[in-house]
């Protein structure tokens, strides 16, 4: 039974990992910014590439392969400081309190736009790097191989969990994020500056997605069509857990990623479709998601 | 019933006259439209296609085209979808000065322009068009698809895997969730099954087409200790399962048969001895190629231009052009060197047996084409950097194919260990 289950319990939560981490950022922008980004699967594809090509160059040039490591977050960092403040102040700012089709229809074309960039700048073939995956070598569990770089992913989306909560609560940006979370007027007429905590947060937000794209190249590479793939996915998890929910997206990420696998492993059919059974279900019953709340009515 | 019959007579007598049957004038240029994907996940496979006719067209024009017309091509996007597909085609095949289309890669695009085809009277090559489920009724007049069926192509794997492991007994499959995938597990389970009764499928699994992360199914087929896993994966997706499931194992614990393995030979390390083919005879390297001095040539002239050497959709591709080429110079020489119409193009292919790039590909009547299998296992190389096909062996493209008419599964299941022992073995193609 426990043979059974721990590969399970394994495969589970190192599939809610990557989701999560492309979940979260979608769900920090919205809980900010009050946008929908449908774009934001393309920073998740982006940064997949820039990490696949600074790994190849690390390789190329001879470096050391431990370096392959700090490159990942470095080439989320990159992609998030040239994307954030760009797409923050010339395009977001544009859409705040417009409609949602409005601002899906921008985000959208935004989309589109940021994947035939992709297309000219690193082509239809797929990149691939994965030193770091092979450097740490894999682990016996339940009968079954796995690489030590799945358990790293989970460890590390914990950490992520975590720090973005100290982020929040404990240091003062995080405090002021909570107050245009809260009230973005009254944030504003006590002399906060939204500007710069909407362009801080939106590039925490492509930092978060990069970050996805990078930690997922070691295994799965970057192709052409990633973009799309995880945005529907990171959709759901966001939907499950409550739009703008940390932990939120954290749980769901985990019940997104079990049953996939309980649908690998007993209904193969249902495979493509458990995540969406799953949202299904949950909006039926808490149509904010599990830690949403209906908004309260300001007078 | 007789009244019917002459009725269909006079209806088909009319319609040929009505359709633009007589030879033409030469036209300032030959327009050609290529349909495959140059974007989304499936450019993976799409581009070396398109690479190959983008090179095949450019030689043929600097030796002065076809019949001293000049090809001219117009390249569609697959990647849009079958309804923007069929609107492409059919704005392509209504316009005269296109009299050639070649398409498509998509199985389900292939089965969407083939009655189109016919509606439209434009003489297509489907160049990638595998789906056994094509063609059926035999009655096609203007679809042609010269590089071989879905059928042939998996009832090879599974020739091979008992040739060379004859005690096989579990089998796992992972194919991508589409048609072409589950079509390869039914053939390739039938073929199983039939040529050895005892086979058991232990897992079964169709991750959806384009995903990047295999990790789940990889545990679930280690879990379930098999024999041998086939899969059909193709693209991106293949990449990522081989990346994925080599160091976790899999390759050592299992003999593993990638159908479209040849395809990331020169993209991802696999190891020795994984089974590897070309759904068809379109291997660079193979005998055959190596000694044709115009594959040569190809090959060298691809490998200058793209970097990469080419890989069987390219191959795939290249062929249909020579097939093309070839049927317009046997109208030609049959019209005594008038430009032939789209009618007189069509009926050159029909029955035709052109010699191409890797072998030959004969037309049947029902427009069916009947090309050699080549299979084999990966090895390394001392000439390449990445591992080769070796313990090849080349089955003959009719002896795999079902008969005209019959039906296609039932023909698989009717396999017996007497064909099997029949065929020609592994390490026997040098």
């Amino acid at each position: 039974m426990l043979d059974t289950l721990i590969p399970l319990a394994v495969d589970g939560l190192a599939s809610a990992a990557l989701i999560f981490f492309v979940a979260v950022g979608l769900t920090l922008v919205f809980s900010v910014l009050r946008v929908l980004n449908v774009a934001h699967g393309s920073f998740y594809s982006i940064g997949a590439y820039v990490a696949a090509s600074v790994g190849l160059w690390i390789a190329s040039a001879g470096l050391n392969p431990w370096l392959s490591f700090p490159a990942l977050i470095f080439s989320a960092a990159i992609v998030a400081a040239l994307f954030g403040p760009l797409v923050e102040s010339c395009l977001m700012r544009w859409t705040y309190g417009k409609s949602e089709a409005i601002q899906i229809l921008v985000t959208f074309g935004l989309f589109l736009i940021l994947e035939d960039l992709q297309r000219i700048v690193f082509g239809v073939s797929s990149l691939a790097e994965d030193t770091p995956m092979l450097l740490l070598g894999s682990t016996q569990i339940g009968g079954v191989v796995y690489l030590n770089y799945q358990l790293l992913l989970i460890a590390l989306a914990v950490v992520v969990v975590v720090g973005l909560r100290v982020l929040l609560t404990k240091t003062r940006i995080g405090r002021l994020v909570t107050a245009v979370v809260a009230d973005r007027e009254m944030a504003q007429s006590i002399g906060i500056n939204t500007n710069r905590v909407f362009i801080l947060s939106f590039s925490l937000g492509v930092f978060l997605a990069a970050l996805g794209g990078a930690l997922a190249t070691p295994t799965a590479g970057a192709a052409p069509g990633l973009g799309a793939e995880t945005m529907v996915l990171a959709f759901a998890v966001a939907a499950i857990g409550g739009l703008g929910q940390i932990e939120g997206a954290a749980l769901a990420a985990i019940i997104v990623g079990l049953a996939r696998v309980l649908a690998i492993y007993f209904a193969p059919s249902l495979d493509a479709v458990a995540p969406y059974i799953v949202m299904l279900v949950v909006l039926l019953i808490r149509p904010y998601g599990l830690f949403g709340q209906a908004p309260t009515r300001r007078i | 019933m007789i009244k019917s019959g002459w009725m269909t007579a006079l209806a088909v007598s009319l319609g040929a006259l009505a359709a633009p049957a007589f030879a033409q004038e030469k036209p300032a240029s030959l327009g050609v439209g290529v349909l495959t994907f140059t974007s989304g996940p499936a450019a993976a496979y799409g581009m070396p296609g398109k690479n190959a006719a983008e090179l095949m067209i450019d030689e043929i024009n600097a030796k002065g085209g076809i019949g001293g017309v000049p090809l001219k091509a117009t390249y569609v996007d697959e990647a849009q979808g079958t309804q923007g597909v069929i609107a492409e085609y059919r704005r392509l095949a209504d316009d005269k000065t296109n009299q050639v289309m070649i398409a498509a890669l998509s199985s389900a695009n292939c089965l969407a322009l083939a009655p189109l085809a016919e509606q439209l009277q434009a003489p297509t090559i489907g160049w990638n068009c595998d789906t056994h489920q094509l063609l059926l009724d035999g009655k096609s007049r203007y679809y042609f698809r010269p590089n071989g069926n879905t059928i042939p192509e998996f009832v090879a794997y599974a020739l091979y895997l008992l040739q060379q492991k004859p005690d096989v007994k579990r089998i796992a499959i992972v194919n991508p969730d589409y048609a072409f995938g589950h079509d390869a597990a039914l053939i390739f389970k039938t073929a199983m099954k039939a040529l050895k009764p005892d086979v058991e499928v232990v897992a079964e699994l169709f991750p959806k087409l384009g995903s990047a992360n295999f990790q789940t199914e990889i545990s679930k087929l280690s879990a379930s200790r098999p024999d041998v896993v086939f899969s059909n994966l193709w693209g991106a997706d293949l990449e990522n399962f081989v990346r994925q499931a080599q160091p976790r194992g899999l390759f050592s614990s299992s003999q593993v048969v990638l159908a479209l393995g040849e395809t990331v030979l020169q993209r991802v390390a696999l190891p020795e001895g994984v089974i590897v083919g070309v759904l068809g005879d379109g291997w660079w390297m193979s005998p055959d190629a190596r000694a044709n001095p115009e594959t040569k040539s190809f090959v060298e002239a691809y490998q200058k231009r793209y970097g990469e050497y080419p890989v069987f959709p390219s191959v795939k591709m290249a062929n249909a052009i020579v097939y093309m080429k070839a049927a317009y110079e046997a109208a030609l020489k049959k019209n005594g060197g008038k430009w032939p119409s789209r009618d007189e193009l069509a009926d050159a292919m029909r029955g035709s047996t052109v010699k191409t790039l890797t072998g030959t590909t004969v037309t049947r009547k029902d427009n069916d084409g009947l090309v050699d299998q080549i299979v084999g296992v990966t090895q390394k190389s001392a000439d390449y950097k990445f591992p080769v096909i070796g313990g090849m062996v080349r089955y003959k493209g009719d002896a795999l194919m079902p008969p005209q008419g019959e039906d296609a599964i039932k023909w698989v299941g009717a396999l017996t260990p007497a064909f099997l022992a029949a065929q020609p073995k592994p390490g026997s193609y040098k």
